[in-house]
């Protein structure tokens, strides 16, 4: 290989091809599926790996896949060994070989040029269904992995090009929804336009010189993430965040501890002080928790460095089996996307001090709800996840304000609201309110993101809600001086009048017609001292309804007269 | 003599296209006037009158029709300039504006800002009154509510006011009933209702369409006044007529009213002619890209329809109305270069846009752009840039090329610049792959169709790159849109939310809605002087297999619509499915539901005739001018390559690749493995020897 020449145009231009061949998979994969989890949320990643597993490129549309497939890969290289073949597609979920959530379920295809294994592609997307005791996955009760989900190892669904009927309905049927064959079957597809991709572009430049430049692509990939590592002092930093509820024992709390030693130009994140994992499923798989760490990290450096595996090649992470990042088998685990946040928190605590003017404040974390039953007027089961309920604001950071209404960082704003009116057509609902949350933002002279309030009227009858999530204890805290946001916080008033707050791992069944659903999704921690904000942004900030007027004078030391014009005396005595 | 003027209006220029009865056309630019769009275009008319030696008034007495594209409320809304406008809407929801759905486009980046909404929110205002999912009324209408809102947005000196209410796509009483009540209470505001500008259903999509509608409306009215004003004093008796996003024309009156039909109307001329240029050389599938100084447009036209998209995107904010489907991405002659931390070359989408603007053109630009590679490598001649009324400077282009992009690559200023070529190319053909894969068409399958100043100079090498063996370079390429706004037709596009599953359908009211938004159509044709025996009706559905979150438009035949014949229509939404996604239900018990019913009213227009010329013969020895060094990629190096006068080009002239072509606004290279023959439309056709025996077939008598 060392005979190619390299031509560094070329890795450029391999560089856009991969892009645009993983960007055409996510098209193809987005225009095929059914649920609503993959189509509206897309809660997916395509990806481009090479013969040995390593990335080439990922569209990884939620963030918290980001090192969901690469692992993956990986072990099945490893597991089928030689007996992999062209015209294979193989399928795995399971957490226990580097799977991130038992609805997690990926498709690979073998690349072969001229019969040599030369690229895998891949996607993997949250399925609406995996078996498992209830329906949609969650399940708060679950104390090991079987009463989560089907577990699938890597199983080959195709075999030299032809189907395995036999497998496909063994899988099949342990799946509730007949939607999640014909959204795998889009997957599978998805990955067909991988693979051609691919191989046109080895017809093109040869294989030789495929190889060559992509492994410069890596090492030109590695030398720009090296140098987002090096603007970090040396030194190990420590942070840590705490999980409130396992859903099993009331009061229960967990600690997740990062041990950050950053060595000129590598990182590592050492996770061993963590606490062990929980008899519940709020318990993290490796892959979720690293996903984490990547995700939360990648936040702090140039968004333009490309996602191959030169990106990863200068971070390591450590988790240490049994800690509740990382369930020893059989443990429950789907849950595990979840402590994102938390783990998040912890990384952003510990770096701070050490690089100020990249980390935020802190983002509101993740408390979401699923809804499901029996549409009266259609007489048709629904589900619906409350991606519009569930997302607060992003933290500040210095120079900027947080992002309103973005949602949990596992995701930064990479999940689509339901629309309001394909709510009310797809659930019995009636959508009542969904809104800024004023006062929710921390305050500070870069303020957080702001939450939302939602309500609606639940519409049919036997409904059953399901929560997961945190963030009823402790709010998104602020930095430098900022003020902390406001709480999450889930509960249901009954047509009898009588109220009910859900805990933050909640199953509540037989929820009758005309109970109101109510929501609060807080806001961000804010960014240095609020004093500092322009008193005239403050004051439009009160005309918007965003800001109180009391808060305004409180929290911001801005007086406002009658008519909401800006006292500029009262406000420099409040200031002074 | 009769006049037929097309006027496009850029950024930088705006460009005439003047064509006469006979079919003969000019080509004119103008400096463009952006704080009064209308000066720069009445300063055209002057010089087009000048050129004939004839007064504005006598000249524009022999103008029959104007079609003007304008960029005034596309600039309203990047700029954020538009009207003060107020929002009324069902109480609960006035957010979802701001929210965009929740969205952040780049998720890892911490200071990305969310996009200013057109309404502030303390102008958006709740106002009771809720219909249900099928449009029950659940909570009457609240006067009072609006009467004081109106109250306050009259105090706030608002221009505008949008009206969305949740669910009114099933039932626009509550609207009307708001409107009524506005004009009343606020007679001087442009009022802009959700069921009239978008009744279809998806509540953030119409509320955000309804909104840049007011937020733009009164800037349009005030242009189009303005424009109608200087027109009428210069005695112009002929029609004004606007180009829309979707490629068609409507009269100043209608554009008015659906002020945010005209948002992306910019690049809607390109696609247009080139169905035009398609349709003379029966092309009926293609692809056009349009190269300027900023930004690369590329657009599929299929069976001589082009792409119309109804999720449309301006800076960010929805647009449900349909338009043409272009893809715009950041590359153009003044796209800049730059090297990466990682140490790769990339291109854009920076541009140093006309001031300072690329290096070579000595005004202060001290950064390379495409146009310095490109003079660098020989496709642009230094003394003959704009007809050589604008002299480049080689110096400069190599020094900033060498500086910025040789030195760090450790390469040559040739190599440096060879490799910008290349990249910038590679991107723009990501662009095209992107219109035409997404779409599920093969680009193989679609000639280039070229436009644009920079265009002719790249597009053999973005042809090559996606194997696409033919590429069509018309006279008029530099100034295609304008072209293409001659060749519109009258459009209006109705569309009605009804959902439900396709065979549950209730034939009686699917044939009144269709009934109904035709007779629409057909007022509003009548309205600009269109009898209804020339207007064409075009019936689609949206529809999707139950419980999908994307539709599929598949266009059903009037007797289908008449007969209520739902198999025939499901019929056609199968293979469309599968044609768009690879896999189709038709096999399953999965039920078809239909979303949203549209209808297209065409009135077709008078177009000027593409003027034909004699055969001359295959020698083009006549046009050469000279030959000079130019770099050939797949050479890998630079060569003497002749050098055409594009504008002694005659009908029949072939050459074969290398070769250059310069015109007083283009130069085309044609790379080695291309062939050319000019068409009888004076067009460039230009080819792979593999398919040379077809095309000579067709331009050779």
């Amino acid at each position: 290989m060392s005979q190619v020449k390299i031509d560094k145009v070329l890795v450029s231009i391999l560089q856009r091809r991969f892009k645009s061949i993983t960007e055409e998979m996510s098209i193809a994969l987005a225009r095929t599926t059914r649920s609503p989890i993959l189509c509206e949320a897309k809660d997916f990643v395509t990806g481009l790996y090479d013969a040995k597993g390593r990335m080439l490129e990922q569209c990884e549309n939620l963030p918290i896949l980001a090192f969901s497939l690469g692992p993956v890969c990986e072990y099945i290289i490893q597991y089928f060994g030689d007996d992999i073949h062209e015209g294979d597609v193989i399928f795995h979920n399971d957490v226990f070989s580097m799977g991130n959530q038992n609805n997690d379920v990926a498709a690979f295809k073998p690349i072969f040029w001229q019969g040599q294994l030369v690229a895998w592609a891949a996607c993997k997307g949250h399925q609406a269904d995996i078996g498992g005791a209830v329906r949609g996955g969650y399940n708060p009760e679950a104390t090991e992995v079987w009463q989560e989900g089907l577990r699938i190892p890597p199983v080959k669904v195709y075999e030299r090009g032809r189907l395995r009927k036999d497998v496909w309905d063994l899988i099949f049927a342990n799946i509730r929804l007949d939607i999640v064959a014909e959204d795998m079957r889009a997957e599978i597809g998805s990955c067909v336009v991988g693979e051609r991709g691919i191989l046109k572009l080895i017809e093109r430049y040869g294989l030789e010189s495929f190889e060559a430049h992509k492994a410069h692509l890596f090492e030109s990939t590695e030398k720009m993430m090296r140098a987002e590592i090096r603007g970090i002092p040396n030194g190990v930093y420590h942070g840590q965040s705490n999980c409130y509820y396992d859903g099993k024992n009331p009061g229960s709390v967990y600690t997740i501890r990062v041990a950050i030693t950053v060595e000129d130009e590598e990182i590592t994140f050492d996770y061993s002080a963590t606490d062990a994992q929980t008899p519940g499923f709020v318990n993290g798989t490796y892959t979720s928790s690293a996903s984490a760490t990547l995700l939360t990290f990648l936040q702090m450096v140039n968004p333009a460095i490309p996602h191959n595996d030169g990106m990863v090649r200068p971070l390591k992470i450590v988790i240490p089996v049994g800690t509740i990042l990382n369930a020893a088998y059989p443990a429950a685990t789907t849950y595990g996307n979840h402590l994102c946040p938390n783990n998040a928190d912890a990384i952003m605590r510990a770096l701070a001090p050490a690089i100020p003017g990249r980390v935020t404040a802190e983002w509101n974390e993740l408390l979401c709800s699923l809804t499901t039953g029996i549409d009266p007027r259609k007489k048709v089961p629904y589900v619906d996840i409350g991606f519009m309920g569930l997302k607060g604001g992003s933290g500040a950071i210095l120079g900027e304000d947080g992002y309103d209404h973005i949602g949990m960082i596992d995701a930064s704003g990479g999940v689509l609201d339901q629309d309001y009116e394909m709510f009310e057509q797809q659930t019995p609902h009636l959508l009542k309110r969904h809104e800024y949350w004023t006062d929710s933002a921390g305050a500070g002279r870069w303020r957080g993101g702001l939450g939302v309030i939602t309500e609606f009227v639940i519409g049919g009858d036997d409904t059953q809600v399901v929560t997961f999530g945190d963030g009823d204890v402790e709010p998104a805290l602020g930095a430098h001086g900022g003020g902390p946001g406001t709480l999450n916080q889930i509960w249901l008033q009954y047509p009898d009048g009588r109220k009910y707050v859900c805990t933050t791992k909640d199953l509540v069944r037989g929820v009758p017609q005309g109970t109101l659903y109510h929501q609060d999704a807080g806001g961000g921690g804010g960014y240095s001292d609020p004093h500092e904000r322009p008193a005239a942004k403050v004051d439009r900030e009160v005309r918007d309804e965003i800001i109180s007027r009391q808060a305004a004078r409180e929290q911001y030391g801005v007086a406002l007269r009658e008519d909401l014009s800006l006292d500029e005396e009262a406000t420099a005595r409040l200031r002074s | 003599m009769k006049y037929k003027i097309g006027i496009d209006v850029g950024g930088t220029f705006t460009d005439f296209l003047l064509c006469a009865d006979g079919g003969s056309s000019e080509i004119f630019k103008v400096l463009s006037t952006p704080q009064d769009p209308s000066i720069g275009t009445m300063a055209g008319i002057a010089e087009m009158a000048g050129s004939k030696g004839l007064s504005v008034p006598v000249f524009l007495d022999r103008v029959s029709a104007i079609v003007h594209g304008t960029t005034v409320t596309t600039n309203a809304v990047l700029t954020m300039r538009g009207a003060k406008t107020g929002l009324i809407t069902t109480p609960g929801v006035r957010d979802a504006l701001a929210m965009r759905r929740g969205i952040r486009e780049e998720q890892y980046n911490n200071r990305y800002r969310n996009v200013e909404p057109v309404v502030p929110r303390y102008l958006r205002r709740p106002v009771g009154g809720r219909l249900d999912y099928a449009g029950r009324e659940i909570e009457g209408f609240n006067e009072d509510d609006l009467r004081q809102a109106c109250r306050l947005l009259g105090q706030e000196g608002v221009e505008a006011i949008a009206i969305c209410f949740m669910n009114s796509f099933a039932n626009p009483a509550h609207e009307e009933r708001a409107a009524a009540l506005v004009a009343e209470l606020l007679p001087q505001a442009y009022v802009s209702v959700s069921t009239r500008v978008v009744p279809s259903i998806r509540f953030y999509d119409r509320l955000s369409t309804t909104a840049l509608n007011a937020f733009v409306g009164p800037i349009l009215r005030r242009y189009l006044t303005s424009l109608l004003r200087k027109l009428d004093q210069a005695r112009f008796g002929g029609i004004l007529l606007i180009m829309q996003s979707n490629g068609g024309v409507i009269s100043p009156q209608a554009a008015q009213d659906k002020a945010a039909a005209t948002l992306l109307s910019g690049p809607a001329g390109g696609p247009v002619a080139g169905i035009a240029y398609g349709q003379a050389l029966g092309q009926a599938d293609l692809i056009t890209v349009d190269m300027g100084g900023t930004s690369f447009d590329a657009a599929l036209v299929k069976d001589g329809q082009p792409l119309v998209t109804t999720e449309g995107e301006i800076d960010r904010r929805r647009i449900a109305l349909p338009m043409l489907n272009v893809v715009t991405i950041g590359a153009g002659g003044g796209s800049i270069g730059w090297i990466d931390e990682g140490g790769l070359l990339r291109m854009g989408p920076q541009s140093a846009g006309s001031l300072p603007g690329p290096a070579c053109y000595g005004l202060g630009g001290e950064l390379p752009t495409c146009t310095d590679a490109d003079l660098v490598l020989g496709y642009l001649a230094p003394d003959y840039f704009a007809g050589g009324r604008m002299p480049l400077f080689v110096d400069q282009a190599r020094r900033a090329i060498e500086e910025h992009v040789a030195c760090p690559l450790g390469y040559t200023v040739e190599q440096a610049a060879a490799g910008m070529y290349r990249v910038i190319n590679v991107n723009m053909a990501a662009a095209v792959r992107e219109v035409s894969v997404k779409q599920g068409a093969d680009p193989r399958d679609f000639p280039l169709v070229v436009a644009g100043g920079a265009g002719p100079n790249h597009a053999c090498m973005i042809a090559l790159e996606l194997e696409i063996p033919l590429l069509l370079v018309p006279r008029e390429s530099s100034i295609f849109c304008a072209a293409g706004m001659l060749m519109s037709d009258l459009e209006h596009d109705f569309v009605r939310s009804y959902p439900c599953l396709l065979k549950d359908l209730d034939l009686a009211r699917f044939r009144e809605i269709f009934a109904g938004m035709r007779g629409q159509g057909v007022d509003l044709l009548a309205s600009e002087g269109i009898e209804e025996k020339r207007v064409r009706t075009v019936y689609s559905l949206d529809l999707r297999y139950l419980k999908q979150y994307h539709e599929v438009s598949v266009e059903v035949s009037a007797q289908e619509v008449t007969a209520g014949d739902i198999a025939a229509m499901a019929a056609r939404f199968h293979p469309e499915h599968n044609r768009l996604f690879g896999y189709e239900l038709s096999d399953t018990s999965t039920p078809v539901e239909l979303i949203n019913m549209r209808v297209k009213t065409v009135g077709v227009t008078d177009k000027p005739r593409l003027s034909q010329e004699l055969y001359h013969g295959p020698d083009a020895s006549a046009a050469l001018k000279g030959s000079r060094q130019v770099y050939v990629p797949a050479a890998g190096a630079f060569q003497e390559v002749p050098v055409y006068d594009g504008a002694r080009l005659r009908h029949g002239m072939r050459l074969a690749g290398p070769a250059m072509v310069e015109q007083v606004n283009t130069s085309t290279f044609i790379t080695p493995e291309y062939r050319m023959v000019v068409d009888s439309f004076g067009t460039m056709t230009i080819y792979l020897p593999a398919i040379e025996e077809r095309i000579l077939g067709r331009n050779v008598p």
